[in-house]
């Protein structure tokens, strides 16, 4: 008995299904019954929508279980008006997850939380003057009071079992899934228009429904596997990087965090912004042409060796420039070549890019140097710009990282690299290798 | 064309077929004449379409709708709506390709219209199974019209799995019609039936846009990373693209799966990858192959999703050694032919030239290194290449 309580869904189920199966039983003592064979058409497809649900990126998840409830609001208008709603709810708990490793109290727990939610929309739609929604109009408008009702009784309940189960905040919970209910009024709007159809032209009309909307889960199921892959051969590439030069570790990645930051103070849209990231987090490609003997030579670079090294700048352009999802932010061949020409000819984005990158060599410790202060990459940011950086990247990352309260630098490294010898204290760098022999006489080594 | 500009465009389009159905359809079909030229004509210049696929789907879905018009109407809303679109589509080109889509779409309105009628007019069963079934037959009319005028113009057959994309739009279609008259008398939601049930398609067309984009910024991104040994002078340049192109033809020989085969072509790509990590041997020597193919599945092992790939690399290598002295490898079918594959190309140095010596020498090699299925698989695939014996 100890045991059993112990399971924080074991209390909150008998509590929800005992609930529930009071209100169903006085329901069905109380008024008319529903059609059992649409109860269960209704109920079966409310759980199969949900075991189709799709994860999205932010962890919330999104299913079309939604548009079945709303369609029974309106299905059982005459005849069972409310348990008819309740019973097909019970079905959106049926998880086959849950079911398979016989986890009953959580699906007592979920199935009784959608048959109240239900239960709950269906009443506000019985408040609603039938000849209000006899309109497209009308049910337009009367989609949002009953769709908010069923998300917020569904939101009062799960958020305590969230909290119980996650061992979380009621703050966090609630922040949480108030995220993953700003999708229901479309589906609420499709259920009613379901309901409506149905009760016009009968159960055909279900599967007509239901295919686009099947399809477009799978295609967007899909779109998000595929962006899995995209984001593994990003990790690919950064891995292939840190292999042959193990101290520029984790700066594509710092490189990408300051563009995205510079790109949010450029009020970029979320579509820039990724593409801005994507860029970033490629700028180094060309770099997998240079032997890591040069790489990671601690010593002065040949003429021979500086050159392979320049040629990485044109190889990274030519390889970004085969995608044509970055083919707008890469300035071509030529400008590359010549970083120092037009500022209006080189994308905003390879701008930004070329700051954060700076940025971060020289508040990184490298073989040749180590970390400058963030007050020092500043002014050596600042004192460069009109000529190599774009001024307005520079006092873009200065307020982003200002704004954030970011440091970086000498003191604030995240993994600091040991070198057998240590490196000089001395000596800027620049822009990664690009102006490492250079740099390498200009301090005397 | 800006997104704004578009618009733009697409609110004078409305405008000039409303005012083309008043004239000519008259004023009792103006609001629902408009807003079906309207969304048809937007289905054309929004241009979502699945990546190899030519129908559109809230064009061909709204010609659905548009045949339980009056025919005589219905043709005046296809008529109008395709001028506008032939007129101000940017994407369109030269006068010439302009008038060859109009044409193109009026025909294929017009079957939908033609198969409509034709089923309608038959009496086989209840008024409803009548109507759905013409419905049905204008819902697909079109998209066989579309499939069989690409394959005039020698475009390539659309894979299976595009036509999910079909089927998404003749349910959209049916329902929209349905919403739009009613089927048997009742049910009908006036013009509000096309356009909230335009709703499930535009999002079925829109996962797909993001699934096309997505998939192909992946593919792009993986060749770029399997050009970085060639431009880096490590491997044969084009050695990668040819031998992913030879080991997916070799695969499909040997019915794997889609996503079997995916994972051998990002392998076949990606199987040099190893070598831009490693240190260059004293002296130009060459890289040991062993140690490329460790350091390149190490990676993509560690990489999420694309560890499969890894296993098929690991398993290329690991085939190389005498039977007894290889562990059982994960993906060994995929590793068989990526090796024969890239052994062919390394022979052949990337030209078909001398593909009949390169088969002899593979079959020649030790037997235990490559496998006879795969060399029997390999011969077949060069023979539809040449359309001779090798």
């Amino acid at each position: 008995m100890r045991t059993w309580w112990r399971d924080p869904f074991r209390p909150i189920a008998a509590l929800l299904g005992a609930t529930c199966l009071s209100l169903a039983a006085a329901l069905a003592l109380c008024g008319s019954s529903p059609q059992w064979q649409v109860v269960l058409v209704l109920g079966g497809l409310y759980a199969l929508a949900e075991n189709q649900d799709v994860r999205l990126p932010n962890d919330s998840s999104i299913s079309a279980g939604f548009m079945l409830a709303m369609a029974g609001v309106v299905v059982f208008r005459s005849e069972g008006a409310l348990l008819g709603p309740l019973l097909v709810g019970l079905g959106g708990g049926l998880y086959l997850e849950h079911l398979r490793t016989r986890q009953w109290a959580k699906v007592v727990t979920n199935s009784s939380i959608f048959a109240l939610s239900s239960l709950a929309a269906a009443l506000v739609f019985q408040l609603i003057p039938e000849r209000a929604v006899e309109s497209i109009p009308g049910q337009l408008i009367a989609a949002l009071p009953i769709g908010l009702t069923f998300s917020l009784v569904n939101f009062v309940l799960l958020v305590p079992v969230v909290v119980a189960a996650n061992n979380t905040s009621y703050r966090v919970a609630a922040r949480d899934l108030w995220l993953g209910d700003l999708q229901i009024y479309p589906f609420a709007l499709m259920g009613l228009l379901l309901g409506e159809l149905y009760l016009d032209l009968g159960l055909w009309v279900v599967p007509l429904f239901v295919t686009p909307i099947f399809i477009a889960r799978q295609a967007f199921a899909s779109y998000l596997a595929m962006r899995d892959a995209q984001d593994a051969a990003l990790a690919l590439l950064v891995r292939t990087l840190e292999s042959k030069d193990r101290y520029t570790a984790g700066h594509v990645e710092r490189v990408a965090r300051f563009s995205v930051c510079m790109g949010e103070e450029f009020k970029f849209r979320p579509g820039r912004l990724e593409r801005l990231r994507y860029a970033a987090l490629m700028h180094d490609i060309g770099k997998l042409i240079v032997p890591n003997q040069i790489l990671n030579k601690p010593g002065k670079l040949t003429a021979e060796e500086y050159e392979r090294v320049r040629l990485h700048d044109a190889a990274s352009v030519t390889l970004l420039g085969r995608i044509d999802f970055l083919a707008p932010v890469v300035p071509s061949l030529d400008l590359a070549h010549a970083p120092h020409g037009s500022e209006a000819d080189v994308p905003l984005e390879a701008r930004i890019i070329m700051v954060a990158d700076a940025f971060d060599a020289m508040t990184s410790t490298r073989s040749y140097r180590r970390a400058l202060s963030q007050d020092v990459a500043f002014a050596e940011l600042r004192e460069k710009s009109g000529g190599q950086f774009d001024p307005a990247c520079v006092e873009a990352l200065v307020a982003a990282l200002g704004r954030r309260g970011e440091r970086y630098g000498s003191g604030h490294e995240e993994q600091p690299v040991e070198f057998g010898a240590p490196p000089p204290t001395v000596g800027t760098g620049s822009a990664g290798l690009g102006d490492l022999a250079g740099e390498s006489e200009a301090v005397g080594r | 064309m800006t997104g704004g500009t578009r618009s733009g465009w697409l609110f004078a389009s409305g405008v000039v077929i409303a005012v083309a159905v008043w004239v000519l359809g008259g004023p009792g079909a103006l609001g629902e004449g408009a807003v079906l030229a309207g969304m048809l004509a937007a289905g054309e210049l929004l241009w979502l379409r699945p990546d190899r696929r030519t129908p559109l789907p809230l064009a061909f879905a709204v010609m659905t709708v548009i045949v339980t018009m009056d025919p005589w109407h219905a043709l005046v809303v296809v008529f109008a709506a395709e001028v506008v679109v032939a007129v101000v589509d940017p994407h369109a080109g030269a006068v010439r390709v302009r008038i060859a889509r109009f044409a193109e779409r009026l025909a294929e309105a017009m079957s939908a219209g033609a198969a409509y009628q034709l089923v309608h007019s038959t009496e086989f069963g209840t008024l409803r199974a009548v109507d759905l079934t013409a419905l049905a037959a204008a819902a697909v009319t079109p998209i066989v019209l579309s499939d069989l005028i690409d394959r005039v113009r020698r475009r390539p057959w659309p894979p299976l799995a595009a036509r999910s994309a079909d089927v998404a739009i003749v349910a959209g279609g049916i329902l929209m019609a349905v919403g739009f008259q009613g089927i048997a008398g009742v049910g009908d939601l006036g013009v509000w039936g096309p356009v909230l049930f335009s709703v499930p398609l535009l999002a079925a067309w829109y996962s797909f846009e993001l699934l096309a984009s997505t998939r192909r910024t992946f593919e792009q991104t993986v060749s770029a990373l399997a050009d970085a040994p060639e431009l880096g002078g490590l491997v044969r340049g084009g050695h990668a693209a040819r031998v992913a192109d030879l080991a997916e033809e070799m695969g499909r020989a040997l019915d794997m799966s889609p996503a079997q085969l995916d994972e051998l072509r990002t392998a076949a790509l990606l199987h040099h990858l190893g070598a831009v990590s490693l240190d260059e041997p004293v002296g130009g020597a060459a890289l040991d192959p062993d140690d490329v193919a460790a350091a390149g599945a190490d990676m993509l092992r560690a990489s999420g999703v694309l560890a499969p790939a890894g296993e098929i690399v690991a398993a290329e290598r690991l085939l190389h050694r005498p039977p007894g002295t290889a562990p059982q490898a994960t993906g060994a079918l995929a590793g068989m032919i990526l090796k024969v594959a890239s052994a062919y190309d390394e022979l052949t140095e990337g030209s078909d030239v001398h593909a009949q010596w390169a088969v002899e020498a593979l079959y020649t090699g030790p037997g235990y290194v490559y496998d006879g299925r795969v060399l029997a698989v390999l011969e077949r695939a060069l023979e539809r290449r040449s359309d001779v014996p090798v």
